[in-house]
């Protein structure tokens, strides 16, 4: 790995106009009654959704809303899978429709109904929600819900979350803009499922400090489970600059694709790769986005599928689904010392830490920053990514003990905390050496099939109770670096 | 406060007979009906009567004899300057004593022609208050009824909003004409438009619209009119009218009225004009198969009369439309903020307990005349600066002849003779009959007077005329409409010749007097004095009435004329067509039923063709 820099102007996905920087996504809960048309009595009927939109609510305009839930009728549904869409105009069209289909009883129904706002009755417009059923296209029943504001209000505002909208294909193009003594990184690492072996994908493009010509280069390496590791260079040669990733001579990053060869084809790759997960950025966002950091990481998808072929050696590997991820690198060169770790926890849970000593004179003499990112149970732990690197000026910070075979990191924030014991086995190694902008060298010793253990605890009315703990047997993704 | 004083007093109730101690109770249902000034003028009028008797004999008029009472009267009456108020005060007097005076010679029961075809009406109490449609047809007259079949049979879930409620043939036979003549039309048939004179401008609202109220006259828009509008103004749809108006014709089964039921009125009108060599004939009718019950104006109790509600929207409703009755539009419901400008998303239906909203990416206008440009108000749509202008209604007046043999008006057919013979000079003679003291034409004189009339108006016959005007008037209102209307100086002469013309042609059929509704000079006994008369007449005294409105959304191509496009799309939003009466650019100088229906006809043929 690498870490180091400052650079160009990128542009963040949400800047471009087309994607919404933003979406939205709020709960809400409402109550009320219907009548079958074929019946002469009223049912209960409760209705609990989420509701998330591509973009940030505007009370001004129209907002369409992709909803999902829960619809209970008293004595006839209860459907967990309920989904459907609103129009949130409360302003523009005065009305926030719901069309919510789910099932009954076996039969397959649509809820349609609109609040009608006006403002001549705030908050009866706003809060009561009168609704025909419809089977097939035909009414079967009507009734009214009802927004409890007593009760729900509170919860209904503080489920408001406006969840930042990544494009992961966006966060692929160079942000190299022609500054020199900068480098950019595209790598990629997986875990074969079917062989237990690893693979490791580095791209690099470097622009010398001195102002001579950028060239890209890079290597493609295997960890086979049983057998000596692999691995290929290829380039140096000219840099091309191409909008969509990386590319040179037969070596490309694309969107959901990754191919080449090196080593006169002795290994050849043809990779598809699938986005699993929203970006995660390991360095603080605003690092990425105005690169004042020696250097920043980031995940255009915190985890991805892959399917393909690795060949080498007369060997393929076929992927199918192979958990992995994709990373990109901006910044000046790399780290005095420093230590990354991949973990793929299942479920769509991932761990990634970088731990970094820069090289800034000043920087250089103090403890090894670490950007630590648990993406656990649909959020990410801690909020920010500063927290862990720079929390309560430095005091609080998470602390990472780089060494070899094992290094560790362990730190605490709000009521959890953290402890990361990542194993590098000598014979699972690949030592590379990197090469700096200023000419500079460093050994990098990686490995694809570390083992790595995570525990992760919460505090709990006067005691540590662990809250998860995962064990990676050769399939953590992890590397030291040192000079 | 009791009418009863009055009434003894203007119909002379001698109580020889027993149906006069009824009206005042029948004028009070009357009143009711009406708007809220039109009851309040009525009842202070009943006040000043009192309050003059009291002043002359101390007395109110109900205590007083029935020949103090006659005194009273001699005495208002010799005052010129009362005689319109207490013209205008004998209408609903006459509504109500007509009615008595008819059930005491019993209600004929009348037989049905054909059972009226299925309808698929809901109350809009039983209609869920949150629906879509593919379209929304507010209205369901002429147009809306037309509007609501094409778009239904093209395959769109459509749903027609009605304002009135749905009448059967079977329950006008139930009932007394008075009774569903106060159900059948807005404001108990006592809407006016303000003006110098003011006119009386009755207008349905049922099912049907004003269908299920007028005559069943059926003329095609004459060639010239639709030049005019295609030449002048860019009507799209007036260029392959005809074809239009044979689809209408054939809908409506309209045919040459048969003179077998035509009545005692409609013969005298054909030979009176035979003797003059004037081009007269039976007027062409949507109702086969009438018998004469002269009562298409409270809703024909046979089922002749192919109203819409017989004809055009059974057909809608087969092809799947539905009609929501009792429900009057709060507004069109626009999305302002849809790309490429505001469109129309819906109808707001005001209702007890809850508005009821209908989402429709299409509407369409077919309210009327009257009620469109309040409508497109009320919704936000009606910045056009000509919304609401450009009125035209038909004024008109009647003439009637007394005759030395008894004619029974109220025994034939209602309209059934037209004279055409002024047609060219915008004068257009209809022989009218109506139920006893429906029509518009007032008999003369007070008291004792009046009551020989009443008594006597078995040997009137009477002619209407009504003359191609010019776009003189404006809807007014939001929430309510107003109407003005000042009649143009070559429109009233255009009515004091139709005066003559009918004068003339009743003293040619044979008549002893005219009664001319002039309150200065209520009989002329030749043309000569009739002349006399006109010469010293103006307008003003005359008792007009208005048919017809037409023109308020106005459809053309010059869009600071007209609010709505050539192919009647309203300007300024999407989604909304105008498909009534107001969309017509201009007076169609004839009936207009079939005109509206093939208007609306093309306009929603070019939307589903779009």
């Amino acid at each position: 790995m690498s870490t180091a820099g400052t650079a160009g102007k990128g542009k963040c996905t949400g800047d471009d106009g087309n994607t919404p920087a933003r979406g939205t996504l709020f709960t809400e809960t409402m109550l009320g009654t219907l009548r079958l048309d074929d019946e002469d009595r009223t049912r209960q009927v409760r209705l609990d959704l989420r509701v998330s939109a591509d973009r940030v609510m505007r009370l001004t305009g129209t907002t369409q809303a992709r909803a999902t839930g829960r619809v209970r009728i008293a004595d006839w549904a209860d459907d967990a899978g309920a989904e459907g869409e609103l129009e949130i105009s409360p302003l523009a069209r005065r009305r926030i429709r719901y069309r919510i289909a789910f099932t009954a009883d076996g039969r397959r129904l649509t809820l349609d109904g609109w609040k009608s706002v006006t403002p001549r009755r705030p908050v009866a417009s706003m809060t009561v929600l009168p609704f025909t059923l419809y089977e097939d296209g035909a009414q079967v029943g009507t009734g009214t819900l009802r927004f409890p504001v007593a009760t729900q209000l509170l919860p209904f505002l503080a489920s408001f979350r406006f969840p930042r909208r990544e494009n992961p294909d966006a966060l692929l193009a160079p942000r190299w803009r022609g500054e020199p003594g900068r480098t950019e990184v595209w790598y990629t690492t997986v875990t074969d499922p079917a062989t237990g072996g690893g693979l490791w994908l580095h791209h690099e493009l470097v622009a010398p400090a001195d102002g001579s010509e950028p060239y890209a280069h890079g290597w493609a390496a295997v960890f086979p489970k049983d057998g000596p590791v692999r691995h290929a260079r290829f380039g140096p040669t000219r840099w091309t600059a191409d909008q969509a990733g990386f590319s040179m001579d037969g070596v490309a990053v694309r969107p959901g694709h990754l191919s080449g060869s090196a080593e006169d084809d002795a290994l050849r790759w043809e990779l598809t790769e699938r986005p699993l997960g929203e970006p995660l950025f390991t360095f603080p966002r605003w690092s990425w986005r105005r690169p004042l950091l020696p250097a920043a990481q980031m995940l255009p998808a915190a985890n991805a599928s892959y399917d393909g072929t690795f060949t080498h050696d007369d060997t393929t590997l076929t992927l199918t689904g192979a958990p992995g991820a994709s990373a990109r690198i901006y910044g000046h060169g790399n780290a005095r010392r420093w230590s990354w770790l991949h973990a793929d926890l299942g479920g769509g849970d991932v761990l990634e830490i970088v731990a970094a000593v820069s090289m800034r004179p000043g920087l250089r003499r103090l403890p090894p920053l670490v950007f630590l990112r648990l993406r656990h149970g649909g959020r990410t732990w801690p909020r920010r990514a500063e927290r862990p690197a720079v929390g309560w000026a430095g005091a609080g910070r998470f602390r990472a003990a780089i060494d070899l075979p094992t290094w560790t990191v362990t730190g605490r924030a709000g009521l959890r905390r953290i402890r990361v014991e990542v194993t590098q086995p000598e014979e699972r190694i690949l030592a590379l050496d990197y090469t700096d902008p200023d000419g500079a060298h460093a050994i990098c010793r990686n490995s694809e099939r570390a083992d790595a253990h995570v525990l992760l605890e919460r505090w709990w009315f006067g005691g540590w109770r662990t809250e998860a703990e995962w064990t990676l047997d050769g399939t953590a993704h992890a590397e030291v670096g040192t000079r | 406060m009791s009418l009863t004083g009055m009434v003894a007093a203007l119909i002379a109730d001698d109580r020889t007979a027993d149906w006069p101690a009824r009206v005042p109770a029948r004028l009070e249902t009357v009143l009711a009906s009406m708007p809220l000034p039109a009851r309040a003028g009525v009842r202070a009028a009943a006040r000043g009567l009192d309050a003059y008797a009291v002043a002359r004999t101390g007395r109110k008029l109900a205590a007083l004899t029935d020949a103090e009472r006659e005194s009273v009267l001699r005495g208002l009456g010799a005052r010129p300057a009362l005689q319109p108020l207490l013209d205008v005060l004998k209408v609903p007097v006459l509504l109500a004593a007509g009615t008595e005076r008819m059930l005491q010679d019993g209600l004929p029961v009348p037989l049905l022609t054909r059972q009226d075809p299925p309808l698929d009406c809901t109350p809009v109490h039983a209609w869920p208050a949150r629906s879509t449609a593919d379209a929304v047809v507010i209205g369901s007259g002429a147009g809306g009824a037309m509007a609501a079949r094409t778009l239904a049979r093209a395959g769109l879930d459509v749903v027609v909003l009605e304002e009135g409620q749905h009448h059967s043939t079977e329950s006008f036979g139930r009932r007394a004409p008075l009774d569903r003549f106060t159900d059948l039309y807005r404001d108990g048939g006592a809407t006016v438009a303000v003006g110098r004179p003011p006119l009386l401008l009755p207008v349905g609202r049922a099912v049907g619209g004003t269908t299920v109220v007028n005559s069943g006259t059926c003329y095609r828009t004459p060639d010239h009119v639709l030049a005019r509008w295609s030449k002048e103004f860019g009507f799209a749809p007036a260029e392959d009218f005809g074809r239009r108006l044979d689809e209408v014709e054939r809908t409506l089964r309209v045919a040459t009225q048969p003179l077998d039921v035509l009545g005692g009125n409609g013969r005298i009108a054909l030979a009176g004009a035979s003797a003059l060599g004037w081009g007269a004939a039976p007027l062409r009718r949507n109702a086969p198969g009438c018998k004469g019950s002269c009562q298409c104006v409270v809703g024909c109790p046979t089922g002749a009369k192919q109203s819409v509600q017989l004809s055009v929207l059974p057909d809608a409703c087969a092809a799947g439309a539905r009609i929501v009755t009792g429900a009057r539009v709060e507004r069109v419901l626009v999305d302002a903020d849809r790309p490429g400008g505001p469109r129309a998303a819906g109808v707001r239906v005001r209702r007890e307990g809850g508005a009821v909203e209908i989402l429709a990416p299409l509407v369409v206008v077919a309210a009327g005349a009257l009620e469109s440009p309040p409508l497109l108000r009320r919704s936000g749509l009606g910045r056009h600066p000509r919304l609401g202008h450009n009125l035209s209604v038909h004024p008109a007046t009647s003439v009637a002849g007394r005759f030395a043999e008894p004619v029974t008006a109220w025994e034939g057919v209602l309209q059934s003779v037209g004279v055409e013979e002024h047609h060219g000079e915008g004068v257009l003679i209809e022989a009218t009959a109506t139920p006893p003291g429906m029509g518009s034409f007032v008999l003369p004189g007070l008291g004792r007077e009046l009551r020989r009339e009443l008594e006597g108006a078995d040997r009137l016959a009477t002619l209407g005329a009504m003359i191609a005007d010019r776009p003189s008037g404006r809807v007014l209102g939001r929430d309510r409409t107003l109407l003005r209307y000042d009649v143009d100086d070559r429109d009233a002469g255009r009515l004091l010749r139709a005066v003559r013309a009918m004068g003339e042609l009743l003293f040619a059929a044979g008549a002893e007097e005219v009664l001319t509704g002039i309150p200065g000079t209520p009989r002329v006994r030749g043309l000569a004095e009739l002349d006399t008369l006109l010469a010293g007449t103006s307008v003003r005294q005359l008792h007009l009435s208005a048919y017809h409105p037409t023109g308020t959304v106005a459809a053309g191509t010059d869009a600071e004329r007209f609010p709505a496009d050539p192919t009647g799309r309203l300007r300024g939003v999407h989604g909304v067509l105008v498909a009534d009466a107001s969309v017509l650019p201009g007076c169609p100088e004839v009936n207009p039923q079939l005109s509206i229906m093939a208007a609306a006809l093309a306009i929603t043929q070019g939307q589903v063709e779009r």
